[in-house]
């Protein structure tokens, strides 16, 4: 059923400056996100948009999977229904080997928190908060108040290690709005990874950057998911962007190509 | 733990949102101030009535009497019991006081006169302390003091008496000097009308010499007596008369007792310096006046001082009343700050009052009473010792009325307790719209804050939890302002007098004025309860603001709240 085709243009690999390394396609094997038949459609006033019509794709575990499409190609909607945010109107989606698209609320909640992590093209960090509290976030999220506590120390240092990783182990006590736009989406990044999640879902993370700092962030992505084994799927535009990543979903008016 | 720190940095970061709880800290100040000032006033106010009222009265209809009151008073003992504290006797009438004012014109006032018996009296009702006099208040009697009087009354007590008696004395005295001169002014143009005039007798009747009325009868005359009694014959007689009793003003004339008079001892005639009538006690309100002097400055004049006396009108019981009068000398004035009973109320001893209004059985020589007032032992059940009083002394029987204290100043209580709740209602209208403040606040804030829900439902967070960030707001921000309302409410009621003078000073108005109400100063009591209360509602109407955004923002669908920019 898999329609996702490997990139196979490997020339874009030096074109963005550093070498992307490929795991050998025998480690690439096991499915771990995969859907099947989606249909999803908004509604506009009376008109009923439809925006998915039937997607099947599959994501490998340990794979860089980028989603390509126009705007309005569904491909934003297809990110969100695979992260749970959203539920098909029709059609299931399977994370591993669990259904997660019918869960309860609550559990949908604990995948979001502790599986997946998430990252927008507008970064989305809470202005209220520093870059350290906005990385502790879903830390907060996951435990109650006495056992957040406890193991504040623990998380605190979680959260300094990531943002050192990303890079900004020196910006700590900035809120958001002393941060530049690739110094934000490098927060989120080490937002998303604080739970140690499996997969990292990505909706255009660089759209919003200059090609310098998106290509930082980019490569940011590449380093973390071969320290942390991380699968990653990004949704872009970009089709050079695209380029650097293992498979590539071509999403044309909600279905894939 | 996000949920804290969220609410703590909102409302660290939006002051706007503070000035929107502004309303709710003033609405909890003025609800705090207006309750301790109405509940000080009603407290002192209820303090008062009761007790001057004392607890339960039994009494007659006005004018009528109790008969056997010894017989019912021991009825009550027994039937009350352990229950009772003390019970006493009053007579109450409306009578009319006639004094001299000291221009010398004759003053007349309405005035509830109470029979009081000055042993029991003062353990019913608060009567002593309300007194002047230092001594009236520990030592109860009808006996006019020498001194000691309040020193804004001016002379009082026995020595006014013996001024006045000087100053009477020294009038006689010129009186009966100037008499006695006009007499010898009499006597000289006597002797010279003697000396120059023919006697009236003497004189012949003279013809007009041409008369127009020739033809009219001559008037006949009856001829005088041939001799009149010259005057200073009449004089020595009177000389004489007044040189018997030297002490006493010569004018014979007009005193139809003067015979008499010799034959008093000297000990036996009231003398004002010394004697005193019965005793009677006034409500200062009677006799006090404001005077303003042409500086400005405000000072108490008395109609009336302790000293003076009065004649007391009342009319007698029984099928014909009659008005009957008798002289009372002022002892003391009563002065419970409620103008109702200081302009009104004279107290003088029952035993007297009986006699003049005729309550005495001739044959067993007991009085009757008017009303009987009795004084339960603390915590006792007012309304329960009404109850079996009247079951006691069934009306269509004993005609009487018997009512608490708080009967008899119900449409006052009523009434005070009414405006307390009208404005605590109209207060909480105020917090009310305070609330509808918060709640318009919230909503934008809540709409402003779209995104960040979103990213957080997003990461994992319930809805509850989002919903409990802009509940927890809501709480905070009702708490602050609560907080801030009390701290100054209590202030407020703190400085209350204070704030008064200093309004007072800048405005020129008098705010508090303690001749219109019953204090001198502004009373509070300051109830935990009420505190309590009024902040539990401030909060509440606080959350119930912030429960329709909290709502809103828990429902927002995080999709579409991440695609709002």
């Amino acid at each position: 059923m898999s329609k996702s085709s490997a990139a196979t243009k490997s020339g874009s690999d030096q074109a963005k400056g550093f070498k992307v390394v490929r795991p050998p396609l025998s480690v690439v094997r096991k499915t771990i996100l995969s859907t099947n038949g989606l249909y999803k459609s908004y509604k506009k006033g009376k008109l009923e948009v439809p925006v998915l019509k039937g997607v099947d794709v599959e994501i490998a575990e340990g794979a860089f999977t980028t989603i390509v499409g126009q705007s309005g190609s569904g491909k934003s909607t297809l990110l969100h229904l695979l992260a749970t945010l959203d539920a098909p109107d029709q059609g299931e989606i399977h994370y591993g080997d669990r259904r997660i698209d019918n869960l309860s609320a609550k559990k949908r909640e604990a995948i979001r928190n502790q599986e997946f992590g998430l990252i927008f093209q507008f970064y989305h960090l809470l202005p209220e908060l520093t870059t350290l509290e906005n990385v502790l976030i879903p830390r907060m999220v996951q435990d109650g108040f006495w056992s957040y506590l406890r193991n504040k120390r623990r998380y605190k240092q979680e959260a300094i290690e990531l943002l050192e990783m990303v890079g900004l182990g020196h910006r700590l006590t900035h809120k958001p709005s002393e941060l530049s736009g690739g110094e934000m989406q490098r927060t989120a990044i080490a937002r998303s990874l604080i739970s140690n999640p499996k997969v990292l879902l990505a909706d255009e993370p660089t759209g919003n950057l200059d090609e310098e700092n998106g290509d930082e962030v980019l490569k940011t992505l590449h380093d973390l998911r071969h320290q942390k084994n991380l699968t990653i799927v990004m949704v872009t535009h970009d089709t050079e962007m695209a380029g650097t990543s293992d498979h590539v979903i071509h999403l044309v008016g909600g279905k894939v190509q | 733990m996000y949920k804290i720190l969220l609410s703590w940095r909102y409302l660290r970061t939006r002051f706007i949102a503070l000035a929107s709880i502004v309303s709710v800290t003033l609405g909890v100040a003025t609800l705090i101030v207006v309750n301790s000032v109405m509940s000080g006033f009603v407290d002192q106010m209820k303090h008062r009535l009761h007790g001057v009222l004392s607890d339960i009265e039994m009494s007659a209809p006005l004018l009528s009497e109790i008969h056997h009151s010894q017989y019912t008073v021991k009825q009550i003992r027994e039937l009350l019991g352990d229950d009772l504290e003390e019970v006493t006797c009053v007579v109450r009438t409306p009578a009319l006081m006639a004094f001299q004012s000291p221009n010398g014109m004759s003053v007349q006032q309405q005035v509830i006169l109470i029979g009081i018996d000055d042993e029991t009296f003062g353990k019913v009702t608060d009567f002593e302390p309300y007194l002047q006099h230092a001594r009236k208040q520990t030592e109860f009697n009808f006996e006019l003091e020498q001194n000691g009087y309040p020193n804004d009354y001016g002379l009082a007590g026995w020595e006014l008496r013996r001024e006045r008696a000087k100053v009477l004395a020294e009038q006689e005295r010129r009186i009966k000097e100037l008499h006695q001169q006009s007499m010898r002014r009499a006597k000289q143009e006597q002797s010279q009308w003697d000396v120059n005039q023919p006697t009236v007798a003497q004189a012949s009747f003279q013809e007009p010499a041409e008369s127009p009325r020739a033809g009219v009868v001559k008037p006949k005359f009856a001829p005088l007596p041939s001799k009149i009694r010259p005057i200073d014959e009449v004089l020595a007689e009177k000389e004489l008369d007044t040189a018997s009793q030297p002490d006493k003003p010569s004018f014979t004339g007009v005193d139809p007792h003067a015979h008499l008079r010799p034959k008093i001892a000297a000990e036996d005639r009231f003398d004002l310096a010394k004697d005193q009538y019965t005793g009677i006690i006034i409500g200062q309100a009677i006799a006090k006046r404001l005077m303003v002097d042409d500086e400005q400055n405000v000072s108490d004049f008395f109609l009336l001082r302790p000293g003076d006396d009065v004649q007391v009108m009342v009319t007698t019981v029984g099928r014909s009343p009659k008005p009957v009068s008798d002289m009372c000398t002022v002892v003391d004035f009563y002065n419970s700050n409620m103008h109702e009973y200081d302009s009104q109320f004279a107290f003088m001893p029952i035993s007297e009052l009986q006699k003049m209004r005729g309550m005495v059985n001739p044959m067993t020589g007991r009085g009757s009473v008017s009303t009987i007032q009795i004084k339960l032992k603390d915590g006792v059940d007012l309304d329960e010792a009404k109850k079996s009083m009247l079951q006691r002394f069934p009306v269509n029987e004993y005609f009487c009325d018997i009512k608490t204290w708080q009967d008899t100043q119900r449409p006052l209580l009523s009434a005070v307790n009414m405006e307390l709740t009208i404005l605590n209602i109209l207060l909480f209208l105020i917090i009310a719209v305070a609330g509808f403040g918060i709640l318009a606040t919230f909503y934008m804030i809540v709409v402003e804050k779209t995104r960040d829900i979103g990213i957080l439902k997003a990461l994992g967070a319930p809805s509850g939890g989002v919903m409990s960030i802009f509940l927890g707001y809501g709480v905070s921000l009702g708490a602050v302002g609560t907080g801030a309302g009390i701290v100054l409410g209590l202030l407020f009621v703190y400085y209350i007098n204070q704030i008064a003078d200093f309004v007072q000073k800048i405005t020129g108005q008098e705010i508090f004025d303690p001749t219109i109400y019953y204090f001198s100063e502004i009373p509070t009591i300051v109830s935990p309860w009420m505190v309590a209360g009024v902040a539990a509602g401030a909060i509440a109407i606080a959350v119930l603001a912030s429960v329709l955004p909290s709502l809103r923002a828990a429902r927002l669908h995080p999709v579409e709240a991440l695609r709002y920019e």
